[in-house]
């Protein structure tokens, strides 16, 4: 570990690892600087020449990017004369941009227009009919969509593909103002992690079909949670928004940085499962196929718990929070019932790759492992209580407790999806983290915890 | 169709590989090859130059498409560069090229200096450079070449 | 003009490019003594003559020497720069068609000094003929087994002239596209595949066996003080006899195109002179009136002694035109990594090209001193704030051929 050292910049001072890079400082201490081409989970390439800081001694800006932290350094990032640099450099990377801002998705989460609002604010000295033309909607595969035309060329998904992936699909062909980011002519982006380039991607030359002209970024709230796609627990941005009479939606996931379990990605499969999450929900309680009122089902389910006083199993699912587990156990205990979670149907190893995939698709049976509960599938019972484990079991009589509609007989009471309720899990790394209640639906549907205060009363 | 090198070609790749310290390094002469086997430079070709030198294919494509003699399409007719650069244009290349422009039965490319500027102007034909050229020369050199 | 042919001597010669015709006239003479010294006093020897790369960088060769460790587990490389692709540069072609013994003799003299055992020559891809003279004298030295002990391998580009710019050539020996690298931090080798390698011009490479054989005060002799011995000069456009002509350094400008190129073509009168390829400063006529061939006094010019490519340029040249032409190569050639380079090498063409067409503005005029600010000392590289310096001289000197065309 090197030691830390005292460096400037801007009049402040900072404690500083000797040696690290002042971009990571200045991220770091939010000193803003405008950037295209670093990231930090790729590294500096030093391509965009955006990150122009004077340095005390050198005679030209320097690209903090390219800096490497040495005692005694003083710094500015503001200033006259290096906001002139970065104003002429925003000028030219815009001289062959589109400037479509009003039809380009990425409109309000994007670099180039953030710092054109910062820096530029000059009129277009370059007419339409004179910049380098490339193709538009290229359909990459994957669900991602290029528009050479707004790239900037920072490399960022070419290095994604080649140092994360290690798939190497993307790539810059051409040199010059004719360079141009593409995959081989009649190939396409093709890895479980494709749509992350879109999120790397500091402009609107990459964008998600997916998302593409389905909401403004700009109407869109924000809530930190946790992807349910399997044990990892990646950390995502729920992005949801309630429009006027309509109900609230989930647009999009997005990953969010945690260094300790997903670094800055989550994989396509968990990203897109907001769709999974939304459809097919159940809604009203059903009882052998016909809908019922909440009373009525309440009342169903009650008269089922005192006819079979005996021989009952608990069955959870092991995605449910542990907050809802742990009151799940109580209410058991209560009925002196056998608990399980059968884990079987949870494993798959086709879904498990290196990097974040893990081949258990239970976001929270480390607390199941915790609990000891029983994972094996349950005897022959009189009455089994399901709370949304995927499987469907035999028995006398069955009371479902289920976020999604699901061919079984019996009784079936809708519950909140996760994205509707706050609690935590523990992913299987053993951390443990915290998701927030995102979407508030017109007509909420109760948690698990309120079914079981009203199956008390 | 796939492409596969000829066995003379795979003999010298296998000797030049002992020549780096790492076969990323045949990239450049690889492409060589299959563009003078071939005439040009194929997807095939790079697939095949991947696998032998454990270089992403969509790399070498980059790679192939930033220096400007290497070809990835076929060309029916006979590629002629004219230098364009300084001294050629001091020398008269402009009348060079505009007299070939005329002529559909080549394909004329405007080149940057071949760095033969005292014996401007200069145009290259199949890795041969013509020299001190006039319009003449030019007509005389393009019928021997027929 | 003194006489001072130091790798032009067997030039000349019928059959000069051969091992025979080499060797008779003092070729790998230095070999016989070479291992009286040790490698470091070799490195002493060229440090002492101050040998200056003759690439057009023109640093001090020995100090690029003495950063390749000499106790190196991983193998030392050398790489040598024939990549010449400096418009009104012809100058190594020379040394590889007239005299490629003379490179080779050079080459083993550079390896056992920053003990390396395998040398690339990293040759444009346009030299295919002047390649396979090349190759054919190397073939020649291992037959002669005089590459027992250090390998040379000829590596061929494929165009692109920011190959010349070592980092971008290292990349490009890698298999890679050339994009130059980010610069070290601090003074080291450059790297091959992570080995310690020194990146040396062909005509630098062909001056040690003359320094190595007759001492550096030898080839201090020539030249002046700061820029010691010879360079391979040339010229070409309008001069009488273009060619190559080595000189030593502080040769005045006008004798030598006087003494070797037989003044302006026609008689006309001289308009302007790119000293050294042109990525130099322009200069006009007067300027060039009491000049001297040196990297100081190019220097003082404010512009640079580069390759020594000079291009002549008279009385009936159209300055515009001529900046539109340099501006078309560095619009074609830039590597585009870099932001400033890629967009502003392209943009600022289009703007002398409307200005030839007669739809200029002042404004344009302002916009293109702007952009040209922008290039400048913003990008990884050199290539950038070369044509930035270009379109500046060509305006400052000649503005008023361009405000006549508004």
């Amino acid at each position: 570990m090197s030691e830390m050292i005292d460096i400037i910049v801007d009049s402040q001072s900072y404690k500083v690892q000797n040696g690290s890079l002042l971009i990571d400082l200045l991220i770091k201490e939010k000193i803003k600087v405008p950037y295209f081409c670093y990231h930090e989970s790729l590294g500096a390439d030093g391509n965009c020449r955006m990150c122009m800081v004077e340095i005390e001694g050198q005679k030209r800006p320097q690209i903090a990017c390219d800096t490497f932290i040495k005692p005694g350094m003083i710094i500015r990032s503001k200033g006259e004369n290096i906001e002139k640099v970065r104003t002429d450099i925003l000028e030219l990377e815009l001289i062959n941009h589109p400037v479509d801002c009003p039809i380009c998705d990425q409109a309000g989460e994007c670099s180039l227009q953030e710092f054109y609002m910062e820096y530029g604010l000059h009129d277009s000295k370059i007419s339409i009919s004179e910049k380098v033309k490339h193709s538009k909607h290229l359909d990459l595969g994957s669900n991602v969509m290029l528009d050479q035309e707004r790239c900037v060329l920072c490399a960022r998904c070419t290095r994604f593909t080649d140092k994360i992936t290690y798939t190497h699909e993307l790539g810059i062909i051409g040199r010059g103002d004719e360079a141009k980011v593409t995959t081989m002519p009649g190939r396409k982006l093709d890895n479980p992690y494709a749509m992350n380039v879109v999120d790397l991607c500091p402009v609107g030359a990459l964008t998600s079909k997916d998302f593409r002209f389905a909401q403004r970024v700009w109407f869109l709230q924000t809530v930190d949670s946790i992807c349910h796609g399997c044990a990892k627990g990646c950390n995502i941005y729920i992005d949801h928004n309630k429009i006027k009479y309509q109900d609230d939606v989930i647009y999009r996931f997005r990953p969010r940085r945690n260094d300790n379990v997903n670094g800055f990605f989550i994989c396509d499969a968990g990203r897109l499962s907001y769709k999974q999450l939304q459809e097919n929900r159940l809604e009203s309680a059903i009882l052998n196929g016909e809908k019922i009122t909440q009373m009525q089902a309440i009342a169903k389910a009650k008269e089922l718990l005192a006819k079979h006083k005996e021989n009952i199993t608990v069955v959870i699912d092991a995605n449910l929070y542990t907050e809802e587990i742990e009151a799940i156990l109580a209410f058991a205990k209560e009925l002196n019932a056998k608990v399980c979670s059968p884990k079987e149907v949870y494993r798959d190893e086709s879904f498990k790759d290196d990097m974040l995939r893990s081949s258990n698709r239970a976001a929270n049976y480390k607390t199941i492992e915790r609990l000891n509960i029983d994972t094996k599938e349950p005897d022959s019972s009189s009455l089994i209580l399901n709370f949304n484990h995927p499987q469907d079991f035999e028995a006398t009589s069955v009371i479902n407790f289920l976020t999604h509609n699901r061919l079984s007989l019996g009784l079936s009471l809708p519950i909140a999806a996760y994205s509707e309720n706050e609690g935590t899990l523990t992913n299987e790394d053993g951390f443990t983290q915290k998701c927030e209640k995102a979407i508030f639906k017109n007509v909420p549907i109760p948690t698990i915890i309120e079914h079981l205060i009203r199956l008390r009363r | 169709m796939s492409f596969m090198f000829s066995k003379e070609n795979l003999l010298k790749i296998e000797e030049l590989k002992k020549r780096y310290p790492n076969p990323h390094a045949l990239s450049l002469p690889c492409l060589w090859m299959a563009q003078y086997q071939e005439g040009f430079i194929s997807l095939d070709a790079i697939d095949a130059i991947s696998q032998i030198i454990h270089m992403p294919s969509m790399e070498i494509y980059g790679v192939a498409t930033f220096y400007t003699m290497f070809r990835l399409e076929p060309s029916e007719k006979l590629i002629v560069d004219v230098c364009k650069t300084l001294s050629c244009k001091l020398c008269g290349s402009d009348e060079i090229l505009e007299h070939l422009e005329k002529n559909d039965t080549i394909k004329l490319r405007h080149v940057e200096c071949l760095g033969s500027c005292s014996t401007a102007p200069v145009m290259q034909i199949n890795d041969v450079y013509y020299e001190n050229l006039t319009i003449a020369k030019v007509d005389a050199i393009l019928k021997e070449l027929k | 003009m003194r006489d001072c042919k130091i790798v032009s001597r067997k030039f000349e010669l019928p059959n000069s490019h051969t091992l025979e015709v080499s060797k008779a006239h003092g070729g790998y003479k230095t070999l016989e003594k070479l291992r009286e010294h040790s490698p470091l006093e070799i490195i002493d020897i060229i440090k002492a003559s101050n040998l200056r790369g003759k690439g057009g960088g023109g640093a001090p060769a020995g100090e690029k020497w003495e950063l390749m460790p000499q106790n190196s587990l991983k193998p030392s490389f050398l790489a040598v720069n024939c990549d010449e692709s400096e418009p009104g540069t012809f100058k190594d072609r020379q040394i590889i068609t007239k005299d490629p013994h003379l490179l080779i003799e050079g080459i083993l003299i550079t390896c056992y000094a920053i003990r390396a055992k395998h040398a690339y020559i990293y040759i444009r891809g346009e030299y295919k003929q002047f390649q396979d003279i090349l190759q054919g004298a190397i073939d020649e030295a291992y037959e002669d087994g005089l590459l027992k002990e250090c390998d040379i391998t000829v590596h061929r580009g494929a165009g692109a002239y920011i190959c010349g710019e070592k980092s971008a050539l290292l990349e490009s020996m890698e298999g890679k596209r050339g994009h130059p690298r980010l610069k070290p931090k601090q003074k080291e080798p450059e790297w091959f595949f992570d080995n310690p390698t020194l990146v040396n011009n062909v005509e630098t490479i062909a001056t040690v066996p003359f320094i190595v054989q007759n001492g550096a005060d030898a080839y201090r002799a020539f030249g002046t003080e700061q820029s010691p011995g010879t360079l391979l000069f040339s010229m070409s456009g309008h001069v009488q006899k273009p060619g190559v002509y080595e000189a030593e350094f502080g040769t005045s400008m006008m004798e030598y195109i006087r003494h070797f190129g037989g003044g302006v073509k026609g008689g006309k009168k001289l308009k302007a002179v790119i000293p050294g390829g042109v990525s130099c400063g322009v200069l006009t006529a007067e300027e060039c009136e009491n000049l001297t061939l040196d990297y100081e006094a190019l220097r003082c010019m404010r512009s640079s002694l580069g390759t020594g490519g000079m291009i002549l340029m008279d009385e009936d040249t159209d300055m515009v035109v001529a900046l539109k032409n340099i501006l078309e190569f560095y619009h074609e050639e830039s590597c585009g990594q870099c932001t400033p380079c890629r967009e502003g090498t392209g943009w600022s063409d289009k703007l002398v090209a409307k200005i030839l067409e007669k739809k200029g503005t002042k404004e344009d005029l302002n916009k293109l001193l702007e952009i040209a600010d922008t290039m400048n000392g913003k990008t990884i590289c050199v290539f950038a704030p070369a044509a930035s310096a270009v379109i500046v001289d060509f305006m400052r000197k000649f503005r008023d051929e361009f405000e006549a065309k508004l």
